[in-house]
């Protein structure tokens, strides 16, 4: 690569004679074995780190001096690779628009008002871009962390150190040794409504605590803290702290406290908030003790303590891989490798300084924007779920953010870029290719498609073998194999005070007929009244022999009847109405299978062949076929055994209308195997794999897609 | 302004506001207003007929106004201008005049040019005048008369108390066009004066005194650079007033302008836009000395000539630009392993090396630069002069010294640089004319925010025009030339040969010297005779054979019995970089309403046609040409000329937005230039 040595704009630069302003701090410190120098911006806060050379350069202004002297005195210094004449405009420029230099030019008022409005307008970009994160500036709490910092000192030392440590450690055992009381329920406690009021009051205290922590680390090592105030993650106010100074610091282990002082204090707090309560008794303390310990430790893991995201656990991983702005620069080295690989761009800078950032840059690219993708859509479509609105503003920024924005920065690349003039035509071929490539993929190459659900075999209510009426059982008449005609017995039952209720009755219809017989001519009113108890008994005695006839269960189909506990039956108590078996009539056995709404219309249309896998024999697969789709309700599904208690996949509705309402619509389907079914296998369970040929995946993710939307937002 | 200050209660005469140094401000534009710009300037381009209907009303007016003036004596007409000059600074507002009080402005003129010059304004110029006034680029036809037409606008404007810049192509122009326009100046009592290259600073501060100064834009560029050196340190006009109160404050060197108030441009497009592909820049001799010491050029040469073409760079077709490969640089890196000076640092060895290279392989003797006692003279790649004080930058004028075994010069470096653009967006207001302003339409309106007023001709164009003829080779193109040429001249009708370059004119030359044909070249070298060997150019039989920068500006007058004859025959032999360039020299024929005919001879071995961007279309149109004849083929060398044209638009948007990023980074350095 040419780097031309001189510009031609030096002669502007050469005259100047400038000076370093004030509020300008240098510090040196170490990165991956090179030495590079941080210059720390008083007034605003703000970090450059700088070459040895552009050091160099810095400390050689000194307003009598003039640039090109000091060029030239550092190309002498640096003779092995002297900095370019453009370099040093180009570090000029970059301290002139921090207002680190002074120069010996009147000031240009016009340009400083210029400048002044183009920052404002992008800090109004950047908050608009970023709507999830709004900052709220409250107060300076410097001279607060300063007049207290005495108490937290002997915590930022080695000994302090250890016991952190042997706390954390304490409790990730306690954690580990009350598991099982630890999950238990966990859900419902947390999502139960007076658990979220708890959690609103434990929040900002942990995150206070938190931010507690970033600034006396920051403090302890001698950085300022100038800025506390709120930020609002998601809508929900967090509190955040500056603490810039740390950049500063010579040390990166320094650097690092500081940034994961927060993680360090929450997980403290965490530890501590499980001995409370594992110890207190149940009450409001250690109510509150469970949600500290939630937030500290679940938040930390998820968000805060995840290098992918640009939290605590971001800057804590860059500074300890020695790899600052690693965001920004692994992006910007993904972009600089398709340029120089797939465009042939020549001469594109790679912005690597050091050996072995590669392999970090371009592996944390790719992990981190699979990680905001997934966290940016799981945030949106939660709160959607929530507020629609609000969700799908969200999700639509969402989207915006992380693929359209780098779409349409891409396209006006591909469109404008002047480094792709010679070859726009090719790289857009490449572009275009690759995207057909992958078109191609996803919408040509069939994969093979099959819908899994769980099935139970299923009989219809007639064919179910009901007790009538109460008994005991006295002979079980046919069972298993042998086919029996319809109206055949099957169960006969035994009530021996029927029989004694009905002699008494015919003895005392019987009386009654005589009594009537003997006083019908004498007296027309008494025998009214008898008439009318005779036709009362007479009535009596049909149902009672009603009740004797029902005693004999009967097949209610020809077919083979199956009496699940047969020998056991012997003697038993039947109520009315319970269960004694089936009759399975001639036609096949069936499954009924629920399936999720969002499956049921390709399982419908589109099932080609039916696989059955039962429980008892997984492994081994029956071909099966789908008969037909069962009309009925959409929120029920016909057994528990297809629910997740009962180990299917099916989410029970718990405040539903029965038992065996569902949170989704279901859509119930009768799946018969090719061969008979033996019937020992009522109300077994099986997998049923419903095969619809082979279609590209682009079609089942656009698809699938859809459902989310059209589920999600119940459009 | 509110409604009330509108309209003045007390006819007061209102002086001109005491602007120190008038310029323009840099215009504050943010990405949006520039995309704006860039849809406006398609509806802007389309509007240029309509834009010349709404001209109309000053016809009138001066129709309202002429008569009164004709029936002055002289000596009342000189009173008269004395009354119009303090109506026409009543009247003015915000560089604007009403339509009456202009009409009345050209109504004097007109008849003052009548009764000075012997010319009267044809409507047709009023109204290109009318539209410079009002800050428009009026397109006319060749040989309509723009240099009288100029004259309104420029009288009217400094009349009116704004010092007035007349800007032609080349200093004969500038001087002719200054000379023959001057009494009616002297009538008006307006003062002139002239602005040549070769002129010395007191010279030139004087004549940026008088009220209307003629000069190339080159000359005014460079003398605004100047100034701008000197006051960019004062950066504001407040503060440069502030600073004249304090004793000993103000300028440390005299200024040579006052100012950018009001251009009238001729040749309007190609001023504006053909030149303005490479920004000005001032350079001095080592000033700084900051310069390379002669070893590391000479190192440098020793070393690029050592390396092989295709191992060690490459020299991509069509491109003027030496890649250096790979191998190359470890060639590099092996051949000074063990040398301290300062030719081992690699960003000094590179680039030694690589203007050594481009000295070498894309700078040629005789058509790059000349060799002139003992001294590298630049030739102009687009008038094809030699500019004998100019140097190349960056070491490479010293490399080239070495190549051709002169003497090497101490390094010159730049003292101030600016781009056309920037120039001519800070002048108050522009106005002006050219014959093909058209096409360049909508980047005239994003650059400078200047619309185009298509002015009628004053009597109809008959001009013809020949289909064009296509050949395969450049060979075979000039024979057929050479044949028609003869063939004409035969007949006594004149022909004007146009070619691309000098070297296309000397090879134009051979050609009809071989076939025996009596002709005139236009070159570099003639330069002082240009305008009379022009002018000629319409006499009966006569040929002539010129660049299209030669001889503009000049009319070529038919001679006896040509007109009957069929006029002049202007003989295209080549297409140009751009259409507008073609136009150009076909618009030499079928002045006012003269007969005249274009013919174009291409060739597929042209200039346009080669490079390596062009190969595939080279190819195509062959294997087309074997099928379809070579009619068929014109169209892939227009197609070419368009991407061209595309490139170079492309190449000057990027010099603008590279102007408006080294602005925001150079802010430390104060001012732009």
């Amino acid at each position: 690569m040419v780097r031309a040595l001189l510009s031609s704009d030096w002669y502007r630069v050469a005259p100047l004679k400038p000076r370093l302003r004030g509020h300008l701090e240098v510090h040196r410190q170490q990165y991956r074995g090179d030495t590079w120098f941080v210059l720390q911006d008083l007034h605003s806060g703000k970090y450059h780190r700088i070459t040895p050379a552009a050091n160099y350069i810095i400390a050689l202004m000194n307003g009598r001096r003039t640039m090109h002297q000091i060029w030239e005195a550092a190309c002498l210094r640096f003779d092995d690779d002297p900095p370019t004449q453009s370099e040093t405009i180009k570090l000029m420029a970059q301290l002139h628009r921090s207002d680190l230099i002074a120069s010996d030019l009147p000031p240009d008022m016009e340009e400083i008002g210029r400048r002044h409005a183009k920052q404002e307008r992008q800090t109004m970009m950047a908050r608009i871009k970023n709507p999830m994160a709004l900052r709220l500036p409250l107060l300076d709490p410097d001279r607060f962390l300063g007049a207290t910092v005495g108490l937290v000192r002997p915590l930022f030392t080695p000994v302090g150190f250890v016991l952190w440590l042997a706390l954390v450690l304490s409790g990730v055992v306690l954690a580990v040794l009350n598991w099982d009381v630890l999950t238990q329920g966990f859900t419902d406690q947390v999502l139960a409504a007076e658990n979220l009021l708890l959690i609103a009051l434990a929040y900002p205290f942990v995150k206070a605590v938190h931010e507690l922590g970033h600034g006396y680390a920051t403090k302890v090592w001698g950085g300022e803290v100038h800025e506390i105030g709120l930020m609002f993650l998601v809508f929900i106010p967090v509190p955040y702290v500056d603490a810039s100074a740390s950049s500063a610091f010579d040390s990166k282990w320094r650097r690092a406290v500081v940034g994961g002082a927060g993680i360090m204090v929450e997980t403290a707090l965490a530890t501590i908030a499980l001995i409370v309560w594992l110890n207190a008794e149940p009450g409001l303390v250690r109510a509150f003790a469970f949600n500290v310990m939630l937030i500290g430790g679940v938040s930390t893991l998820l968000f805060n303590g995840n290098p992918l995201l640009r939290f605590d656990g971001y800057f804590v991983f860059s500074d300890l891989i020695e790899i600052p702005n690693l965001g920004q620069r692994s992006n910007a080295y993904v972009f600089y490798l398709i340029r120089t690989y797939l465009f042939r761009v020549k001469d594109v800078p790679d912005g690597v300084t050091a050996k072995g950032e590669r392999k970090w840059l371009f592996t944390y690219a790719i992990a981190a924007f699979v990680y905001r993708v997934f966290i940016s859509f799981a945030i949106a479509l939660f709160v959607a779920s929530k507020f629609f609105f609000i969700g799908i503003l969200l999700a639509l920024w969402a989207l915006f953010n992380t693929f359209v924005q780098p779409l349409l920065k891409g396209i006006k690349y591909m469109l404008t870029s002047p480094e792709l003039r010679q070859k726009r035509g090719k790289a857009m071929g490449l572009v275009a290719g690759a995207l057909a490539g992958v078109a191609a993929l996803l919408f040509s190459l069939p994969a093979p498609y099959a819908t899994v659900a769980h099935g139970v075999v299923w009989l219809d209510q007639d064919a179910i073998l009901r007790a009538r009426t109460d008994g005991f059982v006295a002979d079980v008449a046919a069972d298993g194999t042998a086919p029996v005609m319809q109206g055949a017995p099957v169960v006969t039952l035994d009530d021996p005070i029927l029989e004694n209720r009905i002699t008494i009755l015919e003895s005392q219809l019987r009386e009654a007929q005589l009594r009537l017989r003997a006083i019908l001519l004498v007296d027309q009113v008494q025998a009214q009244l008898l008439r009318d108890r005779v036709l009362l008994l007479e009535d009596q005695l049909r149902g009672l022999e009603q009740r004797r006839t029902d005693l004999v269960v009967q097949a209610s189909a020809d077919g083979t009847v199956v009496v699940p506990s047969a020998e056991n039956l012997n003697g038993m108590l039947i109520r009315q109405g319970e269960v004694l078996g089936y009759v399975i009539g001639n036609d096949d056995m069936r499954l009924r299978v629920a399936i999720p709404q969002g499956l049921a219309e390709i399982v419908r249309n589109r099932t080609q062949d039916v696989q059955i896998m039962f429980q008892d024999a997984i492994g081994t697969s029956v071909p099966g076929r789908l008969v037909v789709e069962v009309p009925q309700s959409q929120d029920t599904i016909p057994s528990l055994a297809l629910s997740t208690e009962a180990g299917g996949d099916i989410v029970l509705n718990p405040s539903g209308a029965t038992e065996l309402s569902t949170l989704q619509s279901v859509f119930q389907f009768e799946v018969a195997t090719r061969d008979p079914m033996p019937v020992t296998r009522v109300g077994a369970r099986a997998l049923v794999k419903f095969d619809h040929g082979r279609e590209p995946i682009g079609f089942r993710i656009y698809r699938s897609l859809r459902q989310l939307f059209l589920r999600q937002f119940r459009v | 302004m509110s409604d009330f200050t509108a309209y003045p209660p007390t006819r007061r005469i209102r002086l001109p506001r005491i602007v120190n140094y008038a310029e323009a401000p840099d215009r504050e534009e943010t990405e949006v207003d520039r995309a704006w710009a860039w849809v406006q300037g398609a509806f802007v381009a389309q509007g240029a007929r309509w834009r010349a209907l709404q001209l109309r009303p000053i016809l009138w007016a001066v129709r309202w106004h002429q008569k009164r003036y004709a029936a002055m004596s002289d000596e009342d007409l000189r009173a008269a201008v004395r009354d119009l000059r303090i109506l026409l600074r009543q009247r003015l507002r915000d560089q604007d005049l009403p339509v009456m009080v202009a009409g009345q402005a050209f109504a004097l003129i007109r008849e003052a040019s009548g009764r000075v010059l012997g010319k009267r304004h044809y409507d047709v110029q009023i109204l290109g005048a009318w539209a410079m006034l009002r800050g428009q680029i009026a397109e006319m036809r060749t040989g309509e008369g723009k240099t009288l037409c100029a004259t309104l606008a420029v009288a009217t404007v400094a009349l009116s108390g704004r010092q007035v810049h007349v800007m032609t192509v080349n200093d004969y122009l500038a001087a002719r066009d200054a000379e023959e326009t001057g009494p009616l100046y002297d009538f008006l009592g307006l003062t002139r004066a002239t602005v040549l290259e070769g002129q010395s600073g007191p010279v030139r501060q004087a004549a940026y005194l008088q009220d209307i100064v003629y000069g190339t834009n080159k000359e005014m560029a460079f003398d605004y650079l100047r100034d701008r050196a000197i006051l960019r340190r004062a950066p504001g006009n407040l503060q440069r007033k502030v600073d004249k109160l304090v004793p000993g404050g103000g300028p440390t060197e005299p200024l040579r302008m006052r100012g950018l108030p009001f251009a009238i441009i001729d040749e309007a497009d190609s001023v504006l836009i053909d030149e303005a592909r490479t920004p000005l820049i001032i350079s001095g001799a080592g000033a700084l000395q900051g310069g390379m010491p002669d070893g590391v050029f000479i190192a440098g040469m020793d070393a690029a000539k050592g390396m092989v073409e295709g191992r060690h760079f490459t020299l991509p077709r069509g491109v003027k630009r030496v890649e250096i490969l790979d191998a190359g640089y470890d060639y590099l890196e092996d051949l000074t392993i063990d040398r301290d000076d300062s030719f081992a640092i690699p960003v000094i060895r590179d680039h030694a090396v690589q203007q050594a290279l481009n000295a070498l392989y894309l700078f040629h003797l005789g058509d790059a630069y000349i060799v002139k006692d003992g001294k590298v003279q630049i030739v102009d790649e687009n008038t094809g002069r030699t500019m004998p004080d100019r140097t190349w930058s960056d070491g490479l004028h010293q490399m080239i010294e070495l190549k051709e075994g002169l003497e090497i010069s101490p390094t010159n470096e730049t003292l101030s640089r600016m781009t056309y653009q920037r120039f001519f967006r800070r002048y108050t207001r522009i106005g002006g004319m050219t014959g093909t302003a058209q096409d360049a339409a909508w980047e005239l309106w994003t650059v400078y925010k200047l619309a185009v007023a298509k002015i009628p001709t004053n009597k109809p164009d008959i001009r013809t025009r020949a289909p064009d003829r296509v050949f395969r080779t450049a060979d075979a193109k000039w024979r057929a030339i050479t044949r028609r040429v003869a063939k004409l001249h035969a007949n006594g009708q004149p022909v004007l040969i146009g070619t691309r370059s000098i070297l296309a004119s000397q090879e134009a030359s051979a050609r009809l010297t071989e076939a025996g044909l009596p002709h005139q070249v236009l070159s570099a070298d003639q330069d002082a005779d240009e305008a009379a060997i022009v002018a000629q150019a319409g006499l009966p039989g006569q040929i002539t054979v010129a660049t299209n920068m030669a001889g503009r500006g000049t009319d070529i007058k038919l001679g006896p019995g040509v007109a009957e004859n069929g006029g002049l025959v202007v003989i295209l032999t080549e297409r140009h970089d751009s259409r507008r360039v073609d136009r150009q020299l076909e618009g030499r024929c079928g002045r006012q309403g003269e007969p005249g005919r274009n013919e174009a001879y291409l060739s597929l071995e042209d200039d346009l046609m080669l490079g390596p961007d062009a190969a595939r279309a080279r190819r195509l149109a062959y294997a087309v040409s074997l099928v379809l004849g070579t009619r068929a083929i014109g169209r892939f060398i227009r197609d070419r000329q368009r991407r061209t044209e595309t490139l170079h638009a492309q190449s000057r948007r990027d010099l603008m937005k590279q102007d408006r990023q080294l602005g925001d980074i150079m802010a430390f350095s104060g001012q732009l230039e």
